[in-house]
């Protein structure tokens, strides 16, 4: 019962956008995002490798009734679609979205799907990705 | 020279360590606790730390970007978790060309643990210059 209006409470949320968050690209964080995921190519010292854009912001929102369910997260998957390719002082501003939400049986029992979606605009108000990603409670 | 259906994306192998989990958590800002805690980890039935998903799409991506070079541009990216991944065990990450179309080209990309087991699975677009 309780486990249902988990459910429902999230899905009133569906469409709803969070608070966007701004942020600058900066030269020394993206450094050390590459060195991070050992990724040695110079490139990634001017523009975002493909999973970059997660670090700039966070790619979900905190929903407190979803830690009602299950006991821990997991992250399910992720589909980026690249637009413009962002570049070191970029000024770019996410904005996040609860898409979808669904219950799901599996092996071990049942799981709480939740997709986010992102869209990231630069400074000149382009958007210059997007990013769907899939959390699940369990 | 343009890629072909079947051609096959040199392999990556990498070699994720507990400290890369470390790093990578504040690289990202993701500091989920399952991945550089053990008893919290193992407090969530898991067998122990494991590599955050966004990491293993950050390796599988290095994948691509590597083969494709300045060929061509990246359109879309896309994973799936499949299975958890520990530190301290190879994680090797491959690829194929499954379609040509002109100047698009497809690819599936997965990553394997030490058993081969495909953990995760995804797929790339690229658009060839």
């Amino acid at each position: 019962m309780a486990v249902a209006s988990v459910v429902d409470r999230i899905k009133a949320r569906i469409g709803v956008a969070g608070s966007p968050v701004t942020a600058v690209l900066e030269a020394g964080h993206l450094k050390r995002f590459a060195e991070a995921i050992g990724d040695p190519n110079p490139r990634w010292l001017e523009e975002v490798p493909p999973t970059f854009l997660v670090a700039l912001a966070p790619t979900s929102y905190h929903l407190p009734e979803a830690e009602e369910y299950g006991k821990g997260w997991l992250n399910g998957g992720s589909r980026f679609e690249y637009l413009e390719s962002v570049r070191v002082g970029d000024r770019i501003t996410a904005t996040r979205k609860v898409a979808d939400v669904y219950e799901k049986s599996g092996g071990s029992g049942t799981l709480l799907f939740i997709i986010f979606e992102t869209d990231y605009v630069n400074q000149h108000g382009r958007t210059v990705a997007r990013l769907r990603g899939t959390a699940i409670r369990r | 020279m343009s890629p072909k259906v079947g051609e096959e994306v040199p392999e990556l192998v990498k070699h994720p360590t507990t400290r890369q989990l470390v790093q990578y958590a504040g690289a990202q800002g993701d500091f989920y606790e399952i991945h550089y805690d053990q008893d919290f980890a193992r407090g969530v039935g898991l067998p122990g730390v494991i590599l955050h998903g966004l990491l293993k799409a950050a390796f599988l991506g290095q994948l691509v970007t590597d083969w494709l070079g300045e060929r061509g541009t990246l359109k879309s990216f896309e994973v799936s978790y499949r299975g958890i991944d520990q530190p301290g065990r190879p994680y090797t990450c491959r690829g194929r060309v499954t379609k040509v179309d002109g100047e698009m080209v497809e690819l599936e990309v997965w990553g394997e643990d030490a058993e081969g087991k495909k953990t995760t699975v995804g797929s790339a677009v690229v658009q060839m210059k």
